[in-house]
This record gives C-alpha cells, sequence and structure tokens, in this order.
C-alpha cells in the first residue's frame, strides 16, 4: 500500500511537471515571444515578462526571440571610392527584432541567422554605393575638420533603414560603425614601400646634412686658423719692422766714419757669400796670396 | 496458463518501430544532438525486438513440429520414427540454423551500429555548431516526455512478465523498451536543459548517450569472443547473444542491488544483505529518489552571489532584484531564476592585436619583432601630403598618398557598473563592448597624423581614446564603467621592414650627430693648434727684433770702438779686417791660386762637381 502511494506520488510529480510544461510559457525580460494558435499568430507580441498559460503542441505554440539589441559585422569587403581607391571595410550593426509577429514568418521559423544573413545583403549593397560617393580623404585625414566617418555611418543606417522600412522585416537599426578600415593587400606593400621611402628620405637628410654641418664646421675652423696664423704673421712683420725700426738708430754710429762701416758691411756681405761649396781662384796680386809674388821662383 | 509471448514480442516489435519513426521525425523536427543518439538507441531496440520476436517464432514451430510428431508416434507407434535424420525436424533445424548463423550476424551487425553509431555521433556532435531549433523545443521535449511514459509502461510490463515466467526471449526487447524510456526521457531533460539556458545541455546529454553506446558496443563484442570458448552443454538453454547485459542494468538499475549484495556478503564474510540498512534502502529506493528530487527542488530556493559577483533574480521572467554577494533566498525553480555577473572583477579584452601566449613570454619587445598577432590600422599621413603638394602643385594627386599603416596594441579593462543595463540591454555586451572600443580607436587614427602619434601624440591617445569609448559605451546603455586604455605599443607594421627602416633614421641621426662631433673635435683641434702657432710665430718675431736690436747695437758698439784704431791707423787697421775676414770667409771654400808669370798661357780647371762618389772614393771604416 505504501509503494503503491510512493508510486502515486511520482506519478503526480511527472505528470504536474509534463502539464506545466505543456500549458506554461515565460517570457523573460530580455524576450518577446509570439503565441501562434493552428499556425495564426495572436494580435499582439508578448513583451513583458511573466508566466503565461497556452494550450499545448499543437494547437498552440510560442516563439520566443531575443528583444536586445543583437549586433553583427559583415565581412571585410572592398570597395572603391570616388577618387578611385580601393578600400577595405568592415562594420557592425546593433540591430534589434521591433515587431516579433512581422519577423518570425519572414525568416525561416525567426531564424536571427537568417535575419542576420539578409541584412547582411543589404548592408553590403548600401555600404558599396555610399562608399562610391566618398574620397578616401573622407575616411582618412589629419584634418578632422575634413573626416567624414561618422556621417559615413550614418548614411549608411539610413540606407539600410530604409530598405528595412519598405519591406516591414520588424527589425530596426540601433546603430551602425565602422569596426576595420584598410587597403588590399596589393595596395598595402605599396604604402608600405612608401612609408619605407620616407624614412629613406629622413636616412639621406640626416646623412647628408650630418656630413654638411661636419664640414661647415672643419671649414669654419680653418678659416678661424688662418686668420689666427695670417694675424700672427702680421704681428711677425710688425715686430720684425719695429725691431729694424730701432737698430737703424745705430745708423748714425756708422755715419761717423762711413768708409770703415761699408768696408765692414762688404767684409760681413763677403762672409755670408761664401760656403762650403763655393770655388774660389785666386792669382798671385790677391792679397795675401801677394806674398807669393816674391817667392824666389817667381823672382827668378 | 502459459502465456503466448509471441503477442508480447510483437507488441515490443511494433512499438520499438512506431517510437523509433516518430523519435527520429521528432529529432530532426527539434534538431537535437541528444535526440540523434536516441534514435539510434531506439533503431537498435527495433533490430534486437525484430531478432527475439523471429526467435520466438521458430522456437514455437518447433514445438507444434514435437508435439505433432508425439501423437503421431503415440497413433502409429515408435518405429515409424526412429530414424535420426535431421531432414524429419524441418523447424527444429530452421531454429538450429537461425541461432547458428542469423544470430551471431545479427549481433555482428548490432556491435557495428553501436561502434559506428558512438564513433559518428561523438564526432559529429563536437562539430556541429546548429544547436536546438527553439521554437520547436517545447514541443519536442514534451514528445519526448511522451515517448518515454509509453516506452516505460509497455517495457516494464514486458520485463516484469519476462521475469515472472521466465522468458528468456522477451527480455532483450524489454529491457531495450524499458532503457529506452529512460533515454527518451534524459533526451527530454536536455532539451529543457538547453531551454533553461544550462550552457549545451543537449550536447552533454547527448555525449553521455554516445558514451553508452560504446560501453554496449564493448560488452557486445566481449560476449562474442567469449562465446566462442563457451562450454556447449547439451540440454542447457543458451542466453540470447544478443542481449545486453549493460542495457539490462540501464533498464533496471534495482537489479544492481542483488549483484551489490552478493558482492558485499562475499567480500565481509556475513550477510550484509540482510541487515536493516540494506534491506530498508531496497524497499525505499522510490522514496529516496522522491526526497532527492524534493531535496534538489529546495536547494535551488537558497542562493550564494560569490564575492566580485552580482546576480539578477528574475520572477516568471521578470526582473524583480540585484543580489549583492551572500546568501539569498528565492522561490525553486523554474519560478525564480537568477544570472550572475562579474561585476567587481576587472575584465579585459584587446583591440589591435590577439594576445599570443608565446609571444608575450618574450622579455624583450621590438619594433622589428611581431610579438602579437598584429592588425594594421589606417592612419592620416600629413606629410606626404604636403612633400607631394610642394612637389606637384596640386592636391589631388596626394589623396591616395594620404595614408599610412600602423600597428597598435591596446588592452582595454572594465568593470560592470550596472548589472541590469548590461544584462537586458544588449545581446551580447562584451562583444558590443570591443566594436565600439576598435570603432573609436579606428576614427582615432584616421584622424590624427602617422607622425605625431608615433611621437608626442601618442601621451595624450590613451586618454582620449578611454574618454571616446567610455562616451560611447553609455551611449548604446551598456552598464559598463572603462577603467583603463593602454597604448602599450605603437609602431610602423612589422611586415616588410617598414619598423625597421624607421629604426635606421634614429641610426642615421646619431650618425649625423658623430659627424658634427667630430667636426667639432678637429676644429677645436685646429683652433689650438693655430692658436699655438700664432703664438710662435709672434715668439719668434720678437725673438728676431730682440736679436736684431741687440745685434745692430753691439755693432754700433763695437763700430765706435773701432773707429780710433781706423783713425790711427786707416790701411793696417782695414788690410787686418780684411785679411781676418778673408781667413773666416774663404775656410770651407775650395780655393784655386793661380801662379803664373805668363799671363798669356791659357789655364783650364775642370770645375764641375762629382755627380756620385764611386767605389775609389769611398771610405772604409772598421766596426768591432
Amino acid at each position: 500500500m505504501k509503494k503503491n502511494l510512493i508510486t502515486i506520488v511520482i506519478a503526480a510529480v511527472l505528470v504536474v511537471i509534463f502539464a506545466l510544461l505543456l500549458f506554461t510559457f515565460q517570457v523573460r525580460q530580455s524576450e518577446v515571444a509570439v503565441l501562434t494558435t493552428f499556425g495564426k499568430p495572436a494580435a499582439n507580441n508578448i513583451d513583458q515578462p511573466n508566466l503565461y498559460f497556452k494550450w499545448p503542441w499543437p494547437i498552440q505554440q510560442v516563439y520566443r526571440f531575443d528583444q536586445r539589441v543583437q549586433n553583427f559585422e559583415d565581412k571585410y569587403s572592398e570597395n572603391l571610392t570616388s577618387d578611385n581607391t580601393m578600400l577595405l571595410t568592415s562594420v557592425y550593426v546593433g540591430w534589434r527584432i521591433s515587431d516579433a509577429k512581422e519577423f518570425f514568418p519572414k525568416f525561416a521559423g525567426g531564424s536571427v541567422e537568417a535575419a542576420q544573413r539578409q541584412l547582411e545583403t543589404m548592408l553590403r549593397s548600401a555600404k558599396a554605393a555610399v562608399i562610391g560617393k566618398h574620397n578616401l580623404s573622407d575616411f582618412v585625414n589629419a584634418d578632422t575638420k575634413q573626416l567624414k566617418l561618422e556621417s559615413i555611418e550614418d548614411e549608411i543606417k539610413a540606407a539600410v533603414q530604409g530598405e528595412l522600412a519598405s519591406q516591414n522585416y520588424g527589425i530596426s537599426i540601433e546603430f551602425l560603425g565602422v569596426k576595420k578600415l584598410g587597403l588590399p593587400e596589393s595596395v598595402t606593400q605599396p604604402v608600405f614601400d612608401r612609408m619605407k621611402s620616407e624614412r629613406t628620405v629622413l636616412i639621406s637628410e640626416a646623412q647628408f646634412k650630418g656630413e654638411a654641418e661636419a664640414t661647415k664646421i672643419k671649414s669654419a675652423a680653418e678659416r678661424q686658423a688662418a686668420d689666427v696664423i695670417a694675424n700672427a704673421q702680421a704681428d711677425a712683420t710688425r715686430i720684425e719692422g719695429a725691431g729694424v725700426a730701432e737698430a737703424a738708430k745705430t745708423l748714425s754710429v756708422f755715419q761717423q766714419n762711413p768708409e770703415l762701416a761699408i768696408f765692414q758691411l762688404q767684409l760681413q756681405a763677403l762672409k755670408s757669400s761664401l760656403n762650403q761649396k763655393s770655388t774660389l781662384i785666386f792669382d798671385e796680386r790677391t792679397p795675401p796670396f801677394s806674398l807669393f809674388q816674391n817667392l824666389p821662383a817667381n823672382s827668378k | 496458463m502459459e502465456r503466448n509471448i509471441q503477442k508480447n514480442g510483437l507488441v515490443n516489435l511494433a512499438v520499438a518501430v512506431l517510437i523509433f519513426l516518430a523519435g527520429f521525425g521528432v529529432t530532426v523536427f527539434a534538431g537535437s544532438l541528444a535526440g540523434q543518439v536516441t534514435s539510434i538507441f531506439l533503431g537498435l531496440g527495433v533490430i534486437v525486438a525484430g531478432i527475439s520476436w523471429f526467435q520466438m517464432r521458430l522456437e514455437e514451430n518447433e514445438r507444434s513440429e514435437k508435439l505433432e510428431l508425439d501423437e503421431l508416434a503415440r497413433s502409429r507407434g515408435q518405429s515409424l520414427f526412429e530414424s535420426k535424420d535431421g531432414g524429419s525436424f524441418p523447424a527444429q533445424n530452421a531454429r538450429l540454423q537461425f541461432e547458428k548463423y542469423f544470430v551471431p550476424g545479427f549481433t555482428v551487425l548490432i556491435l557495428l551500429l553501436e561502434a559506428g553509431g558512438a564513433w559518428l555521433l561523438w564526432n559529429w556532435s563536437g562539430k556541429n555548431t546548429a544547436g536546438l531549433k527553439e521554437a520547436n523545443a517545447t514541443a519536442s521535449l514534451s514528445l519526448f516526455a511522451i515517448f518515454a511514459l509509453l516506452l516505460f509502461l509497455i517495457g516494464r510490463f514486458s520485463v516484469t512478465i519476462a521475469r515472472l515466467e521466465n522468458h528468456r526471449l522477451l527480455r532483450p526487447s524489454a529491457s531495450f523498451l524499458l532503457a529506452g524510456a529512460y533515454v527518451c526521457a534524459l533526451t527530454s531533460l536536455a532539451i529543457a536543459g538547453d531551454e533553461a539556458k544550462f550552457p549545451r545541455a543537449d550536447f552533454w546529454v547527448a555525449r553521455g548517450l554516445c558514451g553508452l553506446l560504446a560501453l554496449m558496443a564493448l560488452e557486445n563484442l566481449l560476449t562474442l569472443l567469449l562465446e566462442i570458448y563457451r562450454p556447449r552443454v547439451k540440454g542447457k538453454i543458451a542466453r540470447p547473444l544478443y542481449e545486453s547485459r549493460v542495457v539490462g542494468i540501464f533498464a533496471q538499475p534495482e537489479s544492481l542491488f542483488t549483484t551489490a549484495a552478493q558482492t558485499l556478503d562475499y567480500q565481509f564474510g556475513f550477510k550484509v544483505s540482510e541487515t536493516w540498512f540494506f534491506q530498508a534502502a531496497q524497499k525505499n529506493l522510490a522514496a529516496l529518489l522522491l526526497i532527492q528530487f524534493a531535496a534538489l527542488i529546495l536547494s535551488t530556493t537558497i542562493v550564494f552571489v560569490d564575492v566580485g559577483e552580482q546576480a539578477v533574480l528574475e520572477h516568471f521572467g521578470k526582473p524583480v532584484a540585484t543580489l549583492n554577494p551572500g546568501a539569498h533566498f528565492k522561490l525553486p525553480w523554474p519560478m525564480d531564476k537568477i544570472y550572475r555577473f562579474r561585476t567587481e572583477q576587472i575584465q579585459s579584452f584587446a583591440v589591435g592585436y590577439t594576445p599570443d601566449a608565446q609571444s608575450e613570454s618574450a622579455n624583450t619587445i621590438l619594433w622589428t619583432v611581431s610579438h602579437n598577432k598584429e592588425e594594421n590600422f589606417l592612419v592620416a599621413n600629413r606629410a606626404t601630403v604636403n612633400s607631394a603638394t610642394v612637389s606637384s602643385g596640386t592636391n589631388d594627386s596626394t589623396k591616395a598618398q594620404a595614408v599610412g599603416l600602423i600597428t597598435v596594441s591596446i588592452p582595454v579593462q572594465f568593470q560592470i557598473t550596472n548589472v541590469t543595463d548590461w544584462a537586458y540591454k544588449n545581446n551580447a555586451p562584451d562583444a558590443l563592448l570591443k566594436d565600439l572600443a576598435t570603432q573609436e580607436v579606428i576614427k582615432y587614427f584616421a584622424g590624427i597624423d602617422l607622425n605625431d602619434v608615433l611621437s608626442q601624440g601618442r601621451l595624450q591617445a590613451a586618454e582620449v581614446l578611454r574618454a571616446r569609448i567610455q562616451a560611447a559605451s553609455n551611449a548604446r546603455s551598456l552598464g559598463a564603467k572603462i577603467i583603463f586604455v593602454g597604448l602599450q605599443d605603437i609602431h610602423p607594421p612589422t611586415a616588410s621592414d617598414v619598423a625597421a627602416t624607421y629604426e635606421k633614421v634614429v641610426g642615421a641621426q646619431q650618425t649625423k650627430l658623430a659627424k658634427i662631433l667630430d667636426a667639432q673635435a678637429g676644429a677645436i683641434r685646429l683652433s689650438a693648434v693655430s692658436g699655438a702657432a700664432a703664438f710662435t710665430i709672434t715668439n719668434v718675431a720678437d725673438a728676431k727684433r730682440v736679436q736684431l736690436v741687440s745685434s745692430k747695437f753691439a755693432e754700433a758698439g763695437l763700430f765706435t770702438n773701432q773707429i780710433p784704431a781706423f783713425e790711427a791707423a786707416p790701411d793696417v787697421y782695414r788690410q787686418r779686417l780684411y785679411l781676418q775676414s778673408f781667413a773666416d770667409a774663404t775656410k770651407g771654400a775650395r780655393k784655386y791660386v793661380l801662379l803664373v808669370t805668363n799671363t798669356s798661357d791659357v789655364v783650364i780647371f775642370n770645375l764641375e762637381d762629382k755627380i756620385r762618389d764611386d767605389l775609389l772614393n769611398l771610405s772604409i771604416t772598421n766596426t768591432p
């Protein structure tokens, strides 16, 4: 009897659990639900969190959706700007299900993946159209006043929103932003090369400016040295001149007997002009060799 | 009254086929991984039920044949049927042939299905990323629960019949049906778990059931191997080869008590199985399970929020409170649910690079060596625009050149400050925050000059970026506070030696400086030397001056003294001076004195110098 009671309790618990699973459903704060009766959706979405009752499947069925903002990133794709530059861009989009009962029949059982695929298709089209209207300088510019990234984002968002509104997908775009910006590989390499060339200019500038600066310093130093030497030589000449002038004061002494003075000067000149390599040929009349005239051999 | 078990076998087969088909359909409907393994399990049940039913029919035919033969023997005499020819017992021969060839064959087929199913579904579950179809989940779990109930009722009935009346051929299919009921219930729970946001409940249950299939395959293989060496005792009825003990234990876990009791009795040497505790546990197993279930439900009424966490309490899906660290009471699951968030913990993500553990362990970080998986960002390049504009005189040709590429590594750290906003405003707030940060980084670099950001601009970049990311986060109501934005690495791309070229500029600047310093050193040296030379020149001149003046004054003094001597004896004094000077002056000169009387003679002197000394002129000296 006791065993039967326990069995009945277990069976009752199981029945209650199954009944709750079949006849009730919860909707969370983050969710919105659509209740269908024999496949026909109810007039209003269930967007308030609570416990709700329903008839079991297949009479009624609940479709739940996340009503929070969902974000996804499109493919990193290449587009042509108006100044014929190939630009790679990727944008991320924040979107939400604005009307669940419009949303779920349009995307295979309310598949978020299917919706994102559809959004991506629209996004790529809108992105290509908007990028084609702008120059590269609108995307990248050191002058922030000319940078138009935010307005480009707004243009893409407006284009996608317009497309969504025209077909009433039950989706709204909350925000959109550029997540990646780049150049294709074939352009990236030349940009690398150009960046290297810029550096090479700086390298050359540094090298040759260094040499020029060094040459200037050396020549200035040499010029200064020449100045110093020249000044010194001029000073030396002046000093020597002063010496000569001072020495000239002694000439009056020599003027007392010019004959003797001139004779002495001749003797000094004689001394100075003869050196070891000089060859002198004298005859017997030249003193002191005149002594040879009175020799016996000569008198004979 | 003996029950006709063929009918039970047929019912089991029919139920197995129906539930298998329905289960397969619901699995496709729900996209459940656990449902796929369950379908394999139910399919195996169909094969086992089919074989056992066919074998029952053969045994029944054999029994009818034997009865007919016995009847004939009694009416016509024994002699007519003394022949031992096998052809006289076609039903018996058919059963023997079936047991000898078909049963092992089917068992091998079951083994292959079990092993293949386990292997394929294990791999498939690892690769499959589709997940459950949420819209169909509730209906699917209800259907699996209904299948479980049906299989339980019929399986339980068959197991009881097989045990009470000892129908060995009914036992395998009955066990499979009962085990199928539990497998369906598990699948139903797995789908419910996924619905309740337990992480990958369906996946893990599928993996567990794959393990069960693998275990069954292993047992089947062992049974087949042992069958080869099993002694064939005449008259002893063999256990059906396709009957799984693993399935039997899974279907009837209470049979484990018997096995466990026998083991304990043997181990302890007395009847443990007769103690009151063991008896009570065996009798009240169902009540214990019920209490366990109640305890499980009650345990969901107490919540412990850990340090550094906050939890959002939902009552029927509606957030009613934010729970801080500590113990909290709530209504049992699924009425109240909590969702935990690490609000105190500083969380981080990276912009511009993917951290690489191997590269990050390096002690030295260089521009020229890639230290992470780095991305390149477009950055404006004012220098290029200016130089090209000057050279070409137009701005159009410079547009494509007005960009550079830069590599940045920016770690961003944040805390969750408003858990409600974080949980309910965005589907994936952490991913969105990273997207926002990346967007702000791109915008920042797109509007700043390459050389500015590499030099003085980086000082303010981190603070500007932090403020911008915070503003973007606030605009999206993320409920996060940006704690830190670090510009730990900004440099030209490592690829194609761009960064290396930047380093060469620094080298060239150093070389330039070295050349200038060398020139300055030379200038200093030259200045000093020229100064010294100038000093020497002036000093030499001064010395000459002094010498000149002194000598002239001395000569004047001498002359003054010579005048009286000259005036006293002019000729003698003149001649004396002449001869003294002559001797001094011609002392080193070569002198020829020509003493001739006949002046008409021509004397020829060879005054040529010898160009070089010859051997005869060499003076050889001996040196020790």
